[in-house]
């Protein structure tokens, strides 16, 4: 039972993240900085750290599913967040060894994690041409309050998640 | 070793070809979306609808809060509009009923103004800000069908970008590109109308620009409203698109922009009305529209 909880976590985070914009202020999403929520990221990069072992990797399999979900519900080009979403969890999923996994490690792998996909998905839109938006104004309007926005969302959630999936490790419990 | 990084290269190159070919499937311009992909939009559709509900609840909530605090100042302005509506809204009902019976008595009795509306909810934003689309929760079986035009009361919003069985999604005027025209008209005496095509949205000067193909242009005025013309063959005629903030000539000083502001907010829509026209363009007129609007 317990592995159905994961998908489960990360399929009401992706529904979240359709009405994210709701909850901010008007006057914050109508302004110039794009805020972006990549909080299907952060759960993988939590699944990552916490759920998966050194054999398994159910958040590589996951970031790839739920990748082309999001590209399937919002973006309806195929491939973009599954691309980028893989290639960031494998990374992280390369580096975990490396770190005790604590708060300051996951905060450094969100960072890292959210500065990865978003260039990516940023050099991807910017070679299909749906955005022309220069280096220099993403990195100040879109990347940085993007990365902000996300750690906020990290900090809040990091007592429960790291918890609960650690539980929810395959093996753990039975 | 160097074995294994091969593999991890073979997989990485695997990886972007995958990228390539569902990129360029999925920017293809397609009628309609794959079964799969209606699938996906429906079940997560119906979960956002269940989702959407209570957490609109709490941002109307703060929102009628703040409401509160200008509501007097609000209560004096509207009661002087509403002494001049009372006025309107008579001349229009005899405007309405004479145009009527005008219509009848030339037995025209099709307009490209006459719609059917499709009442829909927003159950959705894209999270991501260069996508500029909402989900709404009316699909094909309540006959939402791709193209269409999507109003708020205040004006125009989008246009129907894809259709499944029981959500949709709108483009929102502020993603339209090239691709996505608007034949639109700024209304003059009988003759003189300014027509024009809409072009992109243009991010920096947040408006939608105007390229007007008229040569009856020189009297163009701030503040003026602009509207659809419905000679795109889709959207009906006289949906309030926006007004011009300022007018500009083009690189060549022949052809003049009008950089129009929307008259609609597009990052507080929650209801809105699907545009079924009821006078069907031609097939002529339809292939156009591909181009066209």
């Amino acid at each position: 039972m317990n592995r159905f909880y994961l998908p489960l976590v990360l399929f009401l985070v992706m529904v979240l993240e359709g009405v994210a914009l709701e909850l901010l202020p008007v006057n914050i999403t109508s302004g110039k900085s794009l805020i972006i929520s990549h909080w299907v990221l952060i759960c993988l990069v939590f699944s990552a750290i916490f759920y998966d072992d050194e054999e398994s990797n159910y958040s590589l399999i996951y970031a790839i599913i739920f990748g082309l979900l999001i590209d399937v519900v919002y973006i309806h080009v195929l491939g973009v967040y599954m691309f980028t979403y893989a290639i960031t969890i494998y990374i992280i999923k390369k580096l975990t060894r490396l770190l005790h996994s604590n708060l300051a490690s996951t905060l450094l792998f969100g960072i890292l994690g959210i500065i990865l996909a978003d260039w990516l998905i940023y050099l991807i839109f910017t070679m299909i041409g749906y955005t022309d938006l220069s280096l220099g104004d993403y990195l100040i309007y879109r990347l940085l309050p993007t990365m902000l926005a996300n750690i906020i969302f990290l900090i809040l959630i990091y007592p429960i998640l790291s918890k609960k999936f650690s539980q929810w490790q395959v093996g753990y419990s039975s | 070793m160097s074995l294994f990084r091969k593999k991890r290269l073979f997989i990485l190159l695997i990886g972007i070809i995958i990228l390539v070919v569902l990129i360029g499937y999925s920017l293809r311009d397609r009628d309609r979306l794959t079964t799969a992909e209606q699938f996906v939009s429906d079940t997560v559709g119906w979960a956002q609808s269940v989702i959407y509900t209570p957490v609109n609840f709490f941002t109307d909530m703060f929102t009628n809060i703040g409401d509160i605090k200008k509501t007097y100042q609000e209560n004096q302005l509207l009661k002087e509009k509403v002494s001049e509506y009372k006025t309107l809204i008579y001349e229009v009902q005899e405007l309405k009923e004479e145009n009527e019976e005008l219509r009848e008595s030339l037995e025209v009795t099709d307009s490209i103004r006459d719609y059917n509306s499709i009442q829909a909810t927003v159950i959705s934003r894209s999270p991501e800000r260069w996508i500029d689309q909402v989900t709404i929760n009316k699909g094909e079986q309540a006959g939402v069908k791709k193209n269409m035009a999507v109003i708020t009361a205040e004006g125009m919003v989008g246009k129907i970008q894809s259709t499944s069985k029981f959500t949709s999604t709108v483009q929102l005027l502020t993603g339209f590109d090239q691709n996505s025209r608007i034949s639109a008209s700024i209304s003059r005496k009988k003759g003189e109308d300014i027509v024009g095509l809409t072009e992109e949205y243009d991010e920096e000067n947040h408006s939608l620009m105007f390229k007007i193909i008229d040569e009856s242009d020189k009297d163009l005025k701030e503040d003026e409203l602009v509207v659809s013309s419905g000679l795109g063959g889709v959207f009906p005629a006289g949906l309030p698109i926006g007004k011009v903030k300022e007018v500009i000539p083009d690189q060549y000083g022949l052809t003049q922009t009008a950089l129009i502001e929307p008259s609609a907010d597009m990052y507080d829509i929650d209801h809105v009305i699907v545009v079924d026209r009821t006078l069907e363009g031609t097939d002529d007129m339809m292939d156009d529209e591909e181009e066209g609007e």
